[in-house]
């Protein structure tokens, strides 16, 4: 069974932790449930989904195939614990209440924010500012792309159908962000890349040659069944790494991945691999992130970039 | 680390090598092989064969248009096995069940046996809900599923999924050829067939073929499998006997054969593995090992480069 690593239907387009609430018959109260949950908006050919997920049993409660600028969640200012949200539609009087679960409120304004940019204009892609997850004072990358490294304003982006540049963006920003944008319709720009060819045959092959000693910390990682005895040549060691990461199931994760760190809601995964949440931020965070960690465990070679 | 979907059954791939596992799980010593052909030759060479598995995935091009299949009759007093799919995702094993529930003299571990007891006179509808509801099935048949998408303190993203594919099964049963499809009613009895030469699959052929050539051409993705004896312990069995004989050719012959046979099972073996294991450990791992031997930024330039060949073909073909 192949995985076809370049389809884009049911790409989850971004997802966050919230949970439902309900009107109590007969009167204007909402009543949240505690059931632990998630807002998914995915795009299936073209549809968007907004989904209401189940966290702990994995079904989904809730799949609204929404038009766009149709729908939109606003906050309920009556609620005084202030993070209830209706999902209000212009077409008709259905509502939705949700309330948000994630343990900090901090994100809550950018999550809410770029649904809404989403459901009023599905081209437009979440932006996500590294500043929210990572609030120190350092010099913080643009959640964009891999290659700006200078602190940004990144202020509120004008929909990507409007000519203005938004006040404050650099050259580099415009690029990558029409980049981004266009990645939406199947296009991308020179930044944009997939984890998939990053760990290429082509590209792992030589990692696997010429540094064997880095190999035996691939070996934990591996299916337990797989993993190389402590007499196995190194002839073997390779044979085994080269077989498990051409293999189907080997290609669905980094694809998976791939897609995951596009929604921007990976904060605790990153966290679970040592690496700060602005990790979670997109491909190009995710890969600077690993960088950094690879600088700080040591053992970095610190010479010119083979080719 | 993701989270274990105790509650419901997980969709599988519908491999040889999953099959030979579950039954391998199931106490069962037969194993399941891909048929490329239906051929006298191709059948002959897997004898003794127990049942066949025909799999497939429909393409309609309207609602309205499937074939209906008017061969056979339904047999409401059916005196074997039958259960329902009541489980979507449990579809494959539910049908290697009913395979198995219909052969006479099965070896089987207890637990299976056990649950063939207890499902004894029921009615197919709650047979199949008896049989999605053993707890050691399910987790039998889920452990040959991959881990759950990347979880995410319960967040878990959808993951591409395989559509299921529709499984049905064809085994003799007191002198009749059967056909035992967890979504009709009851099991279709395709009439008698002849003891004698090929024995029950030849008519199974003939039920098959008709079947496939109901469908328009490229309409239908399907596949067969066979539900047959482990051909290894009687395999090296012949070979010991042979040793020291003067029979080279046989003795060649079988040798090669068993060495395919091995390095298939080496492949199952390796498959079922890295089916069954969560590898964004090994991502996250790999790349670092990129970072540390100073390699990941040439990969990121190899993959930006990838890209742009990529969306240049992607242009040239809208344009």
């Amino acid at each position: 069974m192949s995985v076809d690593l370049t389809s884009t239907s049911g790409r989850t387009i971004l997802a966050f932790k919230a949970g439902r609430a309900f009107r109590r018959a007969g009167t204007n109260f909402v009543d949240a449930s505690p059931t632990k949950g998630a807002i998914v908006l995915t795009n299936e050919d073209g549809l968007i989904h907004f989904m209401w997920k189940d966290r702990t049993t994995g079904e989904v409660g809730e799949d609204l195939i929404l038009f766009p600028g149709d729908a939109k969640l606003e906050k309920v200012t009556q609620s005084s614990w202030g993070r209830t949200y209706v999902l209000k539609f212009e077409s008709s009087d259905q509502k939705h209440f949700f309330w948000l679960q994630d343990s900090s409120a901090l994100r809550d304004e950018e999550f809410v924010t770029n649904l809404n940019r989403t459901l009023a204009d599905p081209n437009i892609i979440a932006i996500w500012d590294a500043r929210n997850v990572y609030p120190a004072s350092e010099a913080s990358t643009s959640a964009a792309g891999p290659s700006t490294s200078q602190p940004s304003t990144v202020p509120p982006i004008a929909p990507a159908t409007s000519d203005s540049t938004p006040a404050g963006t650099t050259p580099e920003q415009l690029a990558q962000l029409r980049g981004i944008v266009s990645s939406m319709t199947g296009f991308a720009s020179e930044d944009e890349l997939w984890l998939t060819d990053v760990l290429s045959s082509q590209n792992l092959l030589p990692l696997f040659q010429s540094h064997p000693e880095l190999l035996t910390s691939l070996f934990p990682h591996l299916p337990p069944e797989l993993i190389p005895s402590p007499d196995a040549t190194p002839q073997q060691v390779i044979e085994v790494l080269q077989r498990t990461t051409n293999s189907p199931p080997f290609r669905s994760a980094v694809a998976q991945l791939d897609r995951a760190l596009r929604t921007g809601a990976l904060g605790e995964f990153v966290r679970s691999l040592g690496l700060p949440e602005s990790a979670a931020t997109g491909v190009g965070a995710f890969l600077a992130a690993i960088a950094e960690q690879a600088r700080q465990e040591g053992g970095t070679e610190e010479r010119m970039e083979e080719d | 680390m993701s989270d274990e979907d105790s509650s419901g059954w997980q969709l599988t791939e519908s491999d040889p090598g999953v099959f030979t596992e579950l039954l391998k799980r199931l106490g069962v010593p037969y194993i399941v092989d891909d048929l490329y052909s239906l051929e006298p030759e191709s059948l002959a060479a897997l004898q003794p064969i127990h049942a066949l598995i025909f799999l497939f995935k429909w393409f309609p091009e309207s609602p309205d248009d499937e074939p209906s299949v008017s061969a056979g009759h339904y047999d409401s007093d059916f005196p074997g096995f039958f259960a329902h799919q009541t489980v979507n995702n449990a579809c494959a094993t539910l049908a290697v069940v009913n395979a198995l529930g219909n052969i006479a003299s099965l070896p089987a571990g207890p637990q299976f046996m056990d649950l063939m007891n207890f499902t004894t006179g029921m009615d197919p509808q709650t047979c199949g809900m008896a049989i999605t509801s053993a707890d050691w099935l399910r987790e039998a048949h889920n452990a040959l599923s991959p881990p759950s998408a990347i979880s995410l303190d319960g967040l878990d993203l959808p993951k591409k999924s395989e559509e299921a594919y529709h499984f049905v099964v064809y085994l003799p049963v007191l002198g009749s050829l059967y056909e035992l499809d967890g979504l009709k009613p009851y099991p279709v009895r395709h009439g008698e067939y002849e003891e004698s030469g090929e024995g029950w699959v030849k008519k199974a052929r003939e039920v098959i073929e008709e079947r496939i050539h109901t469908y328009p051409t490229g309409a239908l993705e399907f596949s067969l499998l066979a539900l047959r004896d482990d051909p290894l312990p009687g395999m090296r069995r012949r070979l010991d006997a042979l040793q020291g004989s003067s029979a080279d050719v046989e003795l060649s012959d079988l040798m090669n054969k068993i060495a395919n046979e091995n390095s298939k099972r080496e492949r199952w073996a390796f498959e079922n593995s890295s089916r069954r294991h969560n590898h964004i450990g090994l991502v996250h791992a790999l790349l670092l090992a990129l970072a540390k031997a100073g390699k990941l930024d040439s990969a990121k330039a190899d993959a930006q480069r990838v890209m742009q060949e990529r969306l240049e073909r992607q242009r040239a073909m809208r344009s």
